[in-house]
């Protein structure tokens, strides 16, 4: 995908800024291209490229009682395409009650930090490159190990204007490798993610997953309960995730936090600090949000303690609070919540995890978790992909996977010992966080599965 | 240039390099979203996308290219970069990719309406959704209300290098209401008629108006303050079960629709979306369901919201026994799939955009009714001796290889000797797949049955969502409830 440029979108948004109809206009501008290689059963099975991208106008008129907002999106990149939004914008405006709880349009003039990198070789990688990285993967497997997974490249460009003078701009890059190796009764799984590809290596990759394969051969069945856990990084960010909307405004609003009302309050383990961080060099990130508000470091949890909320515009005014950069391109449900977390290293290695632990489990990752109960931030899901019996501080063989039914923060009070060694992990839906492995002193396992 | 030119561009550019196959989608899709919350509007949104997706298989192998941009020259560039892809597919490649013998389709569908949706005033739909939250709000004891509507109408030209000449439009429209009462460290929601942003269909604006927002708002509303005043369901051991059938639908979705997908079953969704535990050979072999159980898998169930006229590899819509009687007698396939079982395709490929490629996704995967026409929820509530009905799904969770599952509702009602008694708050329940299709022994009749929609069905990468549907009537099972 040829980039724009900063210039090229602002000149196709401007028209549309300035119009008699409106005392307000936004307009965010986004272009995307996605490769997606994907491989199972040893092979290449599907193999994308796509690009697109979206032009969302926002148009606000001032009513009695407070403004009328209405919003159109376009993936046609044209003046004749955001004109058409615009007029569809404008109508629904027109056509619309007022909006008590309008959060306003950001004001011109923010400086915008750093954030993520543009690395050419990601956004233009062809499906060569991808297709040997897939051979590289799977020569990295034993005789008699399958591999599935995906090699994917995005280069990205996102400009938000509106009337009130801002003008941002960011190019963007992502690459991810991920492979699960499966054996007769057994499977391991591993996962990179970076801003450009050449950080990721996909012989490492390979190894990890393919060593879970025999590893967890001949599986036993452990039954549920309660259990000391080790839990690698990727199951530590579907907990992490999984608490987000805690934070965010309108969950406090609605009532649906774990957290509202306790800022200040001792909330976890002390050694647990978790923010988010767009402007983190680990994720691939951008400096500002959907509504042009600059992007920043906000603490979330500090050595067990609530911290920070986070608001897109909306949320924000309806609680008295400031807009903190948070806003997503709607309809996306995440919007106002934190969606690049990270969580503090400690000091101990996977070793020093495992060997602290009599009799318990080690967990790679967690599949298909749900909340439950969110004011008590109950999650259910089950283990995947590399599930562990440790034994007298180490690990003795594979268990069948397990259900766990548990609250995201007394699991965070559980929490004995972090690992010096995080990574950055993607989850359906939430995108990419950096944790740490985790040993927690007991984790509520809540039946068996069959595999 | 309009859908048909680009697609006849784009599969001219691409049958000039000569792939074994290609077939071309160019796509217009119009969407409209709006959301009401007490007396205001919170979000009116109207979405425009279009685009064309070039699919080619060369020397056995996939590729597919995508763009957004309609210039001439951009869509040729995609056709050409379609091929490179395949051509680097095949560096990692297996046994050759080969299609069924689905005769090329030509034809035109469109959806049968009476007003569509996105014809509709966004502030004639504002004002019914208001009409709606205020009458809930009338209601002593509710926090806040909520209303929604969707609507999508997406035009598909359809073309394949076997010479598949294919043109539909689909309408889709959803509307529902949730009351939500909060305090004492608890939210309950209460909705109508279903969850997550209610019910889901083919058809016109005229569903949603049938559907009477304002008419069920108040006692909706306190259903959601009776719950936030209910105790939580009591954690419990094996029980019978009665499920409402939107909560059933959800039971089909996760433990029979997806399971039985046969890009899941041979392991192409293994990695992410997780696999299956059924295997090719269960085929007519695995006793899946109480004998009482049969499923169809039928795009054509009136209103549907898997209901279309073809699929996304020009595969006209038609109806497939997938459980008869409680035995596995078929799977849901695309054309590569069924020709590696040697048959054919029963056209559930389907993609969620011009942008990505068709995979194997459920249509209206639907229980038949049980055998009395007139039994209905009362008469088996009145049949049990010991129980808990369960209503509205809350939450959802399974395996990856759809064996463990648990899902939370909004509400349950104890059972006692046949009379519905307290009211619980919170019930979750769980079991193992085979296990509860087995113990089903009551299910509702014709008059109880009804085609209700999961509009966010997610799955592979890049992830789709797809919106498909299910039928169901009350059944009866049993699972553990009160996990917690």
């Amino acid at each position: 995908m040829s980039r724009y440029g900063a210039e090229r979108l602002f000149d196709l948004a401007v028209p549309v800024l300035g119009t008699d109809e409106a005392d307000g206009v936004e307009v965010v501008l986004t272009r995307d291209r996605t490769a997606l290689t994907r491989f199972a059963d040893s092979r290449i099975h599907q193999n994308t490229d796509r690009s697109d991208g979206q032009a969302r106008v926002r148009v606000v008129r001032d009513a009695p009682g407070g403004v009328r907002v209405g919003v159109a999106s376009t993936n046609r990149l044209t003046p004749d395409g955001l004109r058409e939004a615009a007029r569809q914008a404008t109508a629904i405006a027109a056509a619309t009650r007022p909006a008590p709880h309008f959060g306003g349009l950001a004001a011109g003039g923010l400086a915008y930090p750093k954030a993520g990198r543009d690395d050419h070789g990601t956004a233009d990688c062809p499906p060569q490159r991808r297709a040997d990285i897939v051979g590289d993967l799977l020569r990295g497997l034993s005789v008699g190990v399958a591999g599935a997974g995906v090699v994917e490249t995005t280069g990205s460009e996102m400009a938000v204007m509106n009337s009130h003078g801002v003008r941002a701009y960011h190019v963007g890059t992502r690459a991810m490798i991920n492979i699960l190796a499966t054996g007769a009764d057994s499977a391991g799984y591993a996962e990179g993610v970076a801003s450009a590809l050449d950080d990721l290596n996909p012989v490492v990759l390979a190894r990890r997953a393919d060593d879970k394969v025999r590893l967890g051969a001949r599986p036993r069945e452990v039954p549920p309960g309660d259990y000391p856990v080790v839990l690698e990084s990727g199951a530590t960010v579907v907990l992490l995730h999984r608490l987000a909307q805690a934070f965010a405004g309108r969950a406090v609003r609605d009532g649906s936090s774990p957290l509202a009302g306790r800022a200040g309050q001792q909330v976890c383990a002390p050694s647990v600090t978790l923010v988010d961080d767009p402007l983190s060099p680990l994720l691939p990130g951008s400096p500002f949000d959907a509504e042009g508000v600059p992007r920043r470091r906000t603490t979330l949890i500090e050595r067990g303690v609530a911290g920070e909320l986070t608001y897109d515009a909306a949320t924000a005014r309806a609680v008295g609070a400031k807009p903190t950069g948070h806003a997503l391109l709607p309809p996306n449900p995440l919007s106002g919540q934190p969606t690049h977390l990270l969580m503090d290293g400690g000091d101990a290695d996977l070793a020093e995890l495992v060997g602290g632990v009599d009799r318990g489990l080690y967990v790679t990752r967690f599949h298909y978790t749900n909340l439950v109960h969110p004011v008590r931030s109950t999650v259910t899901g089950t283990t995947r992909d590399g599930t562990f019996l440790i034994e007298d501080g180490r690990i003795v063989g594979g268990v069948r996977n397990l259900r766990f039914t548990e609250s995201v923060l007394a699991a965070l009070t559980a929490v004995e010992a972090v690992g010096r060694d995080g990574e950055v992990v993607y989850e359906r839906f939430f995108g990419d966080a950096y944790a740490p492995p985790l040993r927690l002193s007991s984790f509520q396992f809540t039946s068996t599965s069959t595999h | 240039m309009d859908r048909t030119e680009l697609a006849e561009l784009a599969l001219t550019e691409v049958t000039a390099l000569g792939p074994a196959f290609a077939d071309v989608r160019a796509v217009a899709e119009d969407s409209e979203s709006i959301d009401v919350r007490d007396d205001r509007v919170e979000r009116a949104t109207r979405t425009a996308s279009r685009g064309v997706g070039v699919r080619v298989l060369v020397d056995g192998a996939w590729g597919f290219a995508a763009t957004a941009d309609e210039d001439g020259a951009a869509v040729r560039r995609t056709a050409r970069l379609a091929v490179e892809i395949a051509r680097a597919s095949g560096r990692v490649s297996g046994a050759p990719v080969r299609l069924d013998d689905t005769p090329p389709a030509c034809g035109t569908y469109t959806t049968p309406h009476v007003v569509d949706p996105l014809t509709v005033p966004v502030a004639e739909k504002a004002e019914y959704l208001l009409r709606a939250t205020e009458a809930a709000r009338t209601v002593a004891g509710v926090s806040f209300v909520e209303g929604t509507t969707d609507a999508w109408r997406r035009h598909t030209v359809y073309r394949s290098t076997e010479g598949a000449a294919v043109a539909q439009t689909v309408l889709q429209v959803g509307g529902g209401l949730a009351a939500f009462a909060v305090g004492g460290g608890e939210v309950q929601r209460r909705s109508y008629p279903t969850s997550f942003r209610g019910q889901f269909v083919t058809g016109g604006w005229e569903e949603i108006l049938a559907l009477d927002l304002p008419g069920h708002a108040a006692s909706t509303a306190r259903e959601a303050v009776a719950l936030l005043a209910a105790p939580d369901l009591p954690v419990g051991a094996a029980t019978t079960v009665v499920l409402d059938s939107s909560q059933l639908a959800m039971q089909i979705h996760e433990s029979i629709g997806h399971p039985l997908e046969l890009d899941r079953i041979l392991g192409m969704e293994r990695a992410y979306a997780g696999g299956s535990f059924v295997r090719p050979d269960d085929r007519g072999r695995l006793r899946y369901a109480a004998p009482l159980v049969s499923v169809t898998a039928d795009a054509t169930t009136r209103n549907g919201l898997g209901t279309f006229g073809y699929d996304d590899e020009g595969v006209p819509a038609g109806s497939a026994p997938i459980i008869a009687d409680g035995l596995l007698v078929g799977f849901l396939t695309n054309r590569e799939t069924a020709a590696l079982l040697g048959g054919i395709s029963n056209g559930t490929a389907r993609a969620d955009s011009w942008g990505s490629i068709p995979l194997i996704r459920m249509n209206n995967v639907s229980l038949h009714p049980g055998p009395d026409e007139d039994v209905d929820r009362a008469d088996i509530v009145a049949d049990t001796r010991a129980g808990f009905l369960l209503s509205t799904n809350r939450s959802w969770s399974i395996d990856d290889q759809r064996t463990n599952f648990q899902f939370g509702c909004e509400a349950a009602y104890e059972i006692s000797h046949g009379q519905l008694g307290r009211l619980y708050r919170n019930p979750t329940y769980a079991g193992r797949t085979i296990d509860f299709w087995r113990s089903c022994d009551a299910l509702g009749g014709a008059r109880d049955w009804r085609i209700w929609s999961v509009p966010i069905c997610g799955k592979g990468q890049p992830s789709q969502v797809a919106r498909v549907a299910h039928g169901a009537s009350t059944g009866r099972f049993r699972a553990t409830v009160g996990v917690r």
